[in-house]
């Protein structure tokens, strides 16, 4: 057994090192070279350039105010939605299920956008609203921090909540029983008992969501710039946009940055999650997750979490709706719903490359996110149950190119994929998409993972079960929830994936984002919102998919 | 007898480019395709025309400004360059034919061109990516369009502005240097423009791709953005400022790869993006400013515009002026 999981380990860190090593060393090979690309000769010039910007620190503090409030916005609605959902007798489950899946969904320039057609001070939705309330001056002004911070945090609620949920249904009943035998109240048991024993899943939610914040570039670029609010990825955008002749070893330079925060974040939650057995919940006795009566709080937490997912996520929805209806951005009124139409529809239906596009990322989604989670469950096991220094490491390594800003990752992919045959083949696309969003299959996991008593495949070995018999039965059934978490992550991530697609997507091989950015640049709203609808549209069918899989999976054991 | 002769020589001589044609158009068709790599909007027209009348497959890859020298480069270094023709502003074809990127080549299809757009036997400027003030028709009164640029600087037009970022935009930085060379003679003048803009407090965005948008929906007002999207964004009430000043921009170029893997194609190609037929659907379809004469984008008062190129701007000097009005710009 020692030596197959010391096998096993060697074998996983080969190859998700060669996945993420290779991209990360081109960059840090143009960070250092003289010259554009990755081949040059030997300079720190770009490092000094880079970090002696006076500018710098300030763009520091607003990084880590954006990137912290984004994961505690995330964090807490998972935990307020997860908690409702699959622990009480909420009505209407279902819907919050798929609700809280959505903003994975969008493309996050859209998102954005809608925000700012909803928010902005001039003439935003909301606040025209308000005026007509007669409450004067109430403009709210998303072009701030705490804009970004919302609207980020929606953005990455889904991961949140993904990483979260299947923890929080896999939870043994009994230490909440214990609990309340014991006198508790129910906030008392959530707070004393349900809540440290799901840190590990909301440290890796907030790990997840800084992570992705650091790199995200929509928010930043959408409604941090007008409001001349500067973070790292903008920064580094700033840099690789002024000329034209773009230095991507300086920016990489730059990123280089965020790379070491995400390994110092790794580390810590390594640390603070050292002792797996304090979160072991499914052990050999009685599982079932347990149902708490709401009681009379039942409706009014419905309406709660139901005028939450309105205003978050249905209310921006039906903006993108609305503008690809209406023939340019109006402000709705009579003339809009006069002049509205199906032309946008039709136009991006009848283009040969939207609809190339949405095959390829229909391909890519679901291969993609199958082979993906193959992977990250072989990983998984060994971060979780090996836990020696090796599966440190390879920890460390699944996070390395999904904590590059997306920019300078897709050239570090770029510059290492023209090396081989593979490069301008949709391969490149789909080992690229594995390679950076693997942490997407391996936190939900993990976290599902940390909670199964090593008692349990004992239990099976003993009785004569052989390890592959132990993981189909015992172990496997178990994780589905965490399997179907990481397909829906990495599925819909890869169907709207943006950063790698832009630089390594080519004729024949274009997808579904990059059209989507083609009509952004072009400031194409119209076809752009009904291209993004129609993205939405085959995300939740995926989800719904892979929902109605795993629970058929889980009943049948 | 002697008219006849002439007739019979000239004949032959219009004959014989005619044949040569002929059959260097046989010699693209061999090779079967052509890979053109750029980033322009709905170029796809040109794209099927030239399909359709040469029956050679026209490949088009976009490529955003700011991956556009990092990528040809990766792939001629790697030599997986694919690309037979490269599109691209000035600058950008500067310093690709700097790394050895560019071949020769003179279109017979540029002869009516100014003389400016092609000054090296390599790289063929055939439009000018012209900038003015965007304004929204129904939401401007008439009387209040400026006219002049520094008529911007005016109080009334403070929080209403839109623009594409003036310490990192490499096309509106340009632009408002080339204001300072070639519209605002004096330093002193130019300045004061700068500083009351400033004052203004435009809302910046990362380009001018989402400068028309805010104009549109009447988030802003006016903005420094670009003509063409009065025809691209039709029917959005968007309107330019007739200025008494000339309008500027950035040239838009194309040349031919030194390693096209279909030369012929690549030259067949150029041809026809120069033709007088692709300009017009370039002008009509996409609302570009061409340099074949009397092809205009179907905007009212363009073809009355004096429209010139700015002078070409060094990376460092972007970087210089970027920085430079970053600091006036500040809040």
């Amino acid at each position: 057994m020692q030596k197959t999981s010391s096998a096993l380990t060697t074998g996983l860190i080969a190859i998700v090192g060669f996945l993420t090593l290779c991209p990360v060393v081109m960059l840090v090979l143009g960070s250092f070279s003289s010259e554009l690309g990755a081949f040059g000769a030997f300079t720190v010039e770009k490092y000094v350039a880079a970090y002696t910007d006076p500018a710098f620190a300030e763009i520091l503090l607003s990084t880590v105010i954006f990137t912290l409030g984004s994961a505690i916005v995330a964090t807490g609605l998972a935990l307020f939605l997860a908690y409702l959902n699959t622990r009480t007798n909420i009505p209407g489950k279902f819907m919050f299920g798929v609700i809280s899946l959505i903003p994975m969904m969008v493309p996050h320039i859209l998102f954005a956008v809608s925000w700012v057609l909803l928010l902005n001070p001039s003439n935003g939705m909301i606040n025209l609203f308000l005026r007509q309330l007669g409450i004067e001056g109430a403009a709210l002004n998303i072009y701030t921090l705490t804009g970004m911070i919302l609207v980020e945090g929606l953005l990455d609620l889904p991961i949140a909540y993904l990483v979260i949920a299947p923890a929080m249904s896999a939870f043994d009943v009994s230490l909440e029983e214990s609990s309340r035998v014991c006198g508790a109240s129910n906030w008392r048991t959530l707070r004393r008992v349900t809540l440290p024993v799901l840190r590990p899943a909301i440290l890796a939610a907030l790990t997840l969501v800084i992570v992705r914040s650091l790199a995200s570039f929509a928010v930043p670029s959408v409604i941090g710039m007008p409001g001349r609010i500067y973070v790292l990825a903008t920064h580094i955008y700033s840099i690789v946009a002024t000329g034209y002749a773009a230095d991507y070893g300086m920016a990489a330079a730059v990123g280089m940055s965020a790379l070491a925060a995400s390994i110092t974040l790794i580390v810590l939650y390594r640390r603070l999650t050292r002792e797996g057995e304090k979160y072991v919940t499914i052990s050999s006795r009685g599982y079932r997750p347990s149902v708490i009566d709401l009681k009379g709080a039942r409706y009014p937490l419905f309406a709660v979490v139901a005028l939450l997912s309105f205003v978050l996520i249905v209310l921006p929805i039906l903006v993108l709706f609305y503008t690809s209806l209406v023939p340019y951005v109006m402000t709705p009124g009579a003339k809009a719903f006069a002049a509205m139409g199906l032309r946008h529809w039709v136009t991006v239906l009848r283009d040969p490359v939207s609809l190339l596009a949405l095959k390829n990322s229909l391909t890519l989604g679901i291969g993609g996110a199958t082979l993906g989670m193959i992977l990250s469950f072989f990983v998984a096991y060994v971060i979780v149950k090996v836990r020696t220094k090796a599966s440190g490491l390879l920890e460390s390594l699944s996070f390395l190119s999904f904590s590059f800003p997306g920019i300078v990752v897709g050239v570090g992919f770029m510059w290492f994929f023209v090396q081989t045959p593979l490069y301008s083949t949709i391969w490149a696309l789909l080992i690229g998409y594995i390679a950076t969003y693997l942490p997407y299959g391996l936190r939900p996991l993990t976290s599902a993972f940390v909670q199964i008593h090593s008692h349990l495949e004992e239990s099976s070995r003993v009785c004569g079960g052989g390890p592959l018999y132990t993981m189909r039965r015992i172990v496997l059934p178990l994780l589905v929830p965490g399997i179907a978490s990481g397909w829906i992550l990495m599925a819909t991530m890869f169907v709207r994936e943006l950063s790698l697609s832009v630089v390594l997507s080519r004729p024949g091989t274009e997808v579904l984002a990059v059209q989507i950015l083609r009509f952004a640049e072009d400031g194409l709203w119209g076809r752009l919102s009904a291209l993004g609808i129609i993205m939405i549209f085959i995300s939740t069918a995926l989800v719904i998919i892979a929902n109605v899989i795993a629970r058929k999976l889980s009943k049948r054991d | 007898m002697k008219k006849i002769a002439v007739l019979v020589a000239m004949m032959m001589l219009a004959a014989a480019p005619c044949a040569f044609a002929q059959s260097s158009v046989e010699k693209a068709k061999a090779e079967g395709k052509v890979a053109f790599y750029a980033n322009m909007t709905s170029v796809e027209p040109v794209m099927e025309a030239f399909q359709n009348k040469y029956g050679i497959k026209a490949e088009y890859t976009r490529l955003s400004t700011s991956k556009f020298i990092a990528t040809i480069l990766t792939e001629h270094a790697a030599g997986k360059l694919t690309a037979d023709v490269l599109q691209a502003p000035i600058p950008v074809m500067e310093l690709l034919k700097s790394k050895g990127v560019i071949a020769s080549y003179v279109s017979p299809a540029a002869a009516g061109y100014p003389k400016w757009a092609n000054k090296d036997g390599m790289i063929q400027s055939f439009g000018i990516e012209y900038v003015a003030l965007i304004y929204n028709k129904d939401l401007v009164k008439a009387a209040d369009v400026p006219r002049t640029y520094q008529d911007l600087t005016d109080p009334k037009w403070k929080n209403k502005i839109v623009m594409a970022d003036p310490a990192t935009h490499p096309t509106t930085i340009s632009w408002l240097v080339g204001l300072r060379e070639n519209v605002i003679k004096s330093d002193a003048e130019w300045r004061a423009f700068l500083k009351g803009l400033a004052a203004n407090n435009p809302m910046f965005v990362a380009s001018f791709g989402p400068t028309p948008a805010p104009i549109e929906t009447g988030e802003k007002l006016i903005g420094i953005s670009m003509p063409k999207y009065i025809v691209t964004k039709a029917p959005a009430p968007l309107d330019w400022a007739r200025v008494s000043q000339p309008m500027m921009g950035t040239p838009r170029a194309i040349g031919i790869t030194a390693k096209a893997p279909h030369p012929n194609a690549a030259r067949l190609f150029v041809d026809f993006w120069l033709s007088r037929e692709a300009m017009k659907i370039m002008a009509e379809q996409v609302g570009e400013y061409v340099l074949a004469p009397g092809v205009y984008p179907p905007i009212a008062g363009i073809d009355k515009a004096k429209v010139i190129p700015i002078r070409e701007l060094s990376d460092d000097e972007i970087r210089k002026w970027g920085a430079e009005f970053k600091k006036i710009f500040a809040k």
